[in-house]
């Protein structure tokens, strides 16, 4: 491990955290493309976001990466602090994810070993366009926001940026007076400004220069000396912190809105109103935005300068939508760890497991007369933790279906607004959690299927309206989990599957078997043949789907992890694709029952029912096949000690001492004799050593908990 | 222990120097039946006594089963039976040689573990073309080794694991990688 990242570990790092970058940029983008606009919490990540990826890419020298992520960061800035109305937001998430598409293409290429060489020069270009655009659309500002995108990477003097803000953070305006014959007011002023430094999320101050000004000492002594503080702390401490002393004549400390905070030094009435009350100052300043575009014109502003640094006041309507009260998601925070180490890890755990019962059983323990309270105690503490600590590994292989419905999201996105309908989007239990394999196979499946949802399934807007339906096609993505499988569905609600259609199409490609009437085929028998290769009623090949190719690679990925396609349909209601799939290949939750003194694992999804049945329902067939009836149907019956070849003593021969497990597979049913049952128990499954062959009837073994291995059955192996 | 060994182990210490040299010409010995064969050291992972070994329904009779080996399943076969000999008892003599051979991990089950030996590469014959060579046995064996008034059988671990059934296991393999 150590030897590999030492040669292409940076290489590695980079292409790891880049790619969790965008899959976030991405999240944010797709979750708020049907708003008017970003909110300031998403400009401020995406900005971030594409700062990152530049610095990274330039010191990894991948010229075109950081050319267009500093393009994308310009916008971003100009969005950031110039706060600009005109913005049209489709187009701009249209750059966003163009700019995405860029990178993780450029990305994917470096992951195969390749050069990143995509050419850049046509999306900076657009990039540029689109800038100049809203920095144009906003007059007035125009040479000013230009001033400030041009310089990116300067952080404005006047702040010092912290990044946190919290929300129950303080804004205040103070205004320090200091005595008309202080000396150096600028060195006292920046004394101050260090001490509040101390506890200030953000601070601004003016005049600014003022440790490498001196002649800013008399303005401050004219004018006084402005703080816009944001912290935490009450107006009490700041206070404080600000101190007293002989030179400071008055300290005014005045509490105002975040917004207030924003616009800068807006202090033109506070200056002349310094003995007013607080709450007459604090009306003041929530005053209507006229008054203050009106007093900001006043000669103090001018003065002050503050421009580049005001944010535009928003619009009333907007402001809620802008500055959204969004609970924070949490971020959770990741580290990748080599899949090996994990199964070393589960394969540790078992191990524990099993000398946990070897000291807990140990013979000695039994020896009569030993007082065993205290072991008693701290040995069902033990078990108590190495549960947990099964539980926890077993959940770490677990991981949410998020990312993979994220996906589809920006598909849906992609798709619909190339073919001009309109469609809404919706994800249904995207927390779902499934084992990491199984996420790898069915995210083709699912891109299909939303694909051919969005193209074949949505009728167009004009035919919608003439149809009578509501213009906008809704396709919803959904996951549950049911009875230890995973239920993943594509729900449209758009034209639906037709059934005269697909048997035409069939019997021209001579699918449907001789002489079995057309009828006589059930809707779910005709829609599985556009599950079949080559097979697709649509007339033309559109750029997403029609080549025929689709629906049987969907029905062949799914094969490989066991899973099975649902199809239901209404003709001109929609219609519903739906993956049943195991939740994990890993662990299943599984029946043990015994034979013979031999364990076996039977999966409990398969098991209809226990049965202790009698003699005289058994058939038995001439040729030594065996049946029994249970409640008028009949079942055949497989004796596990005489499929797996035990001597006929060690098992129970008489129906009547064992138990009957009544498996139901694709309604094929079969009985099962074992001798006893066990319990139900979660089953880390475990292959078969290669070296052994493949033995029909079982899919894999295990180890229980006292250490012996049991084998895991596979009942369509047995039928 | 007699003279031969004596010696060796005075080459022991001469080749302690080159620990890869030093191995290259031990020999693992067991016994089964009436002969001592010997196995390349650098093979043997370790040598256990037998735990109890879950059988595997429908499969060759030498393959006896699996084990759990510290939360590894791997499983063993029977050397007399991969010899085509008699079954034996197993009692508390009889241990499992876990060999890997090729990242493949098996338990051999053998009747007794012997010692191990050293084998300079002059004293390997190679087998008898003639004569006995139809026996079961002498197919895995690639050199006939004299130590001392003794003769051990060198087996090929490779052929021991895989041999005529080796296009089989090569072909279930290739569906499981396909599969994953």
């Amino acid at each position: 491990m150590a030897e590999e990242f030492n040669t292409e570990g940076m290489l590695d790092i980079y292409l790891f955290e880049n790619q969790q970058l965008l899959e976030q940029l991405q999240e944010i983008v797709l979750d708020q493309k049907d708003e008017d606009c970003f909110d300031e919490d998403s400009i401020n990540e995406i900005f971030r976001t594409m700062h990152t990826i530049k610095g990274s890419s330039g010191i990894m020298m991948f010229d075109n990466i950081t050319a267009v992520s500093h393009k994308l960061e310009d916008v971003f800035y100009f969005l950031r602090e110039g706060h600009p109305t005109n913005v049209p937001h489709m187009e701009l998430v249209e750059h966003v994810l163009e700019v995405e598409d860029f990178i993780s293409n450029e990305l994917e290429k470096l992951q195969e070993g390749d050069p990143a060489d995509g050419d850049s020069s046509e999306i900076v270009k657009d990039l540029d366009e689109f800038l100049t655009k809203i920095k144009g659309g906003d007059t007035g500002k125009k040479g000013k926001e230009a001033e400030v995108s041009g310089n990116v990477h300067e952080e404005p003097k006047q702040f010092y940026i912290a990044p946190v803000s919290t929300s129950d953070s303080h804004f205040y305006k103070v205004f320090i007076t200091f005595s008309p014959d202080t000396e150096m007011a600028n060195v006292h002023a920046y004394k101050i400004v260090y001490a509040l430094k101390e506890v200030a999320e953000d601070l601004l101050y003016s005049p600014e220069d003022i440790i490498s000004d001196e002649s800013c000492a008399e303005p401050i002594l004219q004018d006084g000396f402005k703080i816009l503080l944001q912290t935490q702390s009450d107006k009490d401490e700041v206070r404080s912190i600000i101190g007293g002393g002989y030179e400071i004549e008055k300290v005014d400390v005045f509490e105002c809105k975040a917004e207030e905070f924003f616009q800068g030094f807006d202090f033109g009435d506070h200056n002349i109103d310094l003995d007013s009350s607080v709450e007459e100052i604090e009306a003041k300043a929530k005053g209507s935005g006229d008054e203050k575009e009106k007093e900001a014109g006043g000669a103090k502003e001018a003065k002050i300068a503050p421009g580049d640094f005001v944010i535009q006041s928003k619009e009333p309507g907007k402001q809620k939508k802008l500055a959204r009260d969004k609970p924070k998601a949490e971020k959770s925070s990741f580290i990748s760890v080599n899949v090996s180490k994990m199964d070393q890890l589960m394969d540790l755990i078992g191990e524990l497991v099993i000398s946990e019962s070897v000291v807990l059983q140990n013979p000695d323990l039994k020896v009569p007369g030993l007082n065993l309270d205290n072991f008693t105690k701290a040995a069902v503490q033990m078990s108590k933790i190495s549960t947990d600590l099964q539980n926890v590994i077993m959940s770490m292989r677990m991981v949410p279906l998020t990312n993979t419905f994220q996906k589809m999201n920006r598909i849906v996105f992609d798709v619909s607004r190339k073919l001009g309908k309109d469609i809404e989007f919706e994800m249904v239990g995207e927390h779902t959690e499934v084992d990491k394999n199984i996420i790898e196979h069915i995210s083709d499946p699912l891109m299909h299927m939303v694909r051919n949802a969005v193209d074949h399934g949505i009728e167009s807007n004009e035919e919608r309206l003439a149809n009578g339906k509501p213009e906008k096609g809704k396709v919803t993505l959904s996951a549950k989990t049911e009875a230890g499988k995973v239920w993943i569905s594509v729900e449209d609600n758009g034209k639906g599957l037709d059934r005269e259609k697909i048997l035409a199409k069939a019997k021209k490609q001579g699918l449907l078997e001789d002489g079995k009437p057309e009828s006589a085929y059930s809707d779910k028998e005709v829609y599985q043949f556009i599950t079949m290769a080559g097979f697709s009623t649509n007339e033309q090949v559109t750029e997403y789907s029609g080549r025929g190719v689709g629906m049987d690679v969907v029905v062949q990925n799914l094969q490989d992890v066991s899973g099975v396609l649902d199809i239901e349909s209404t003709l001109g209601v929609g219609s519903v694709m739906s993956l049943k799939i195991p939740l994990t290949l890993a662990i299943i939750n599984g029946i043990v029952v015994e034979t013979g003194g031999a364990s076996f694992v039977v999966e409990i999804g398969v098991i209809k029912e226990f049965v202790r049945v009698k003699e005289e329902m058994m058939i038995h067939e001439p040729n030594g096949e065996e049946y029994i009836m249970i409640r008028g149907e009949c079942f055949p019956v497989l004796r596990l000690g005489e499929w797996y070849g035990m001597e006929t003593d060690n098992y129970r021969q008489s129906v009547e001492d064992g138990m009957m497990l009544i498996i139901e597979i694709e309604d094929r049913k079969i009985c099962l004799l074992v001798d006893r049952l066990i319990g139900e128990q979660e089953i880390v499954v475990k292959p078969i050593p290669s070296y052994v062959k493949k033995v029909k009837g079982l899919s894999g073994c295990t180890q229980l908990g006292d250490g012996s291995i049991a084998l895991i059955l596979d009942p369509a192996g047995l039928m | 222990m007699d003279e031969l060994s004596v010696k060796g182990m005075q080459e022991d210490l001469m080749d302690l120097t080159d620990d890869d040299e030093a191995q290259k010409s031990k020999y693992m010995t067991f016994k089964s039946g009436n002969e001592y064969f010997g196995l390349k050291i650098q093979y043997v992972n370790e040598i256990i006594q037998i735990p109890s070994i879950t059988a595997i329904p429908k499969t060759e009779e030498y393959i006896k089963g699996l084990i759990n080996l510290r939360g590894k399943i791997i499983p063993v076969i029977d050397v007399r039976l991969r010899f085509k000999q008699e079954a034996f008892e197993y009692d508390d003599r009889t241990c499992i040689i876990v060999v890997m051979v090729d990242d493949v991990v098996v338990g051999l089950i053998v009747e007794q573990i012997a010692d191990v030996i050293e084998i300079r590469e002059e004293n390997i014959l190679p087998p008898p073309k003639v004569g006995r060579a139809e026996r079961a046995d002498h197919k895995f064996v690639y050199g006939i080794a004299r130590v001392g008034n003794s003769v051990k059988l060198l087996l090929d671990p490779d052929k021991l694991l895989n041999d005529e059934d080796f296009t089989a296991i090569e072909q279930t393999n290739n569906m499981i990688s396909m599969k994953e």
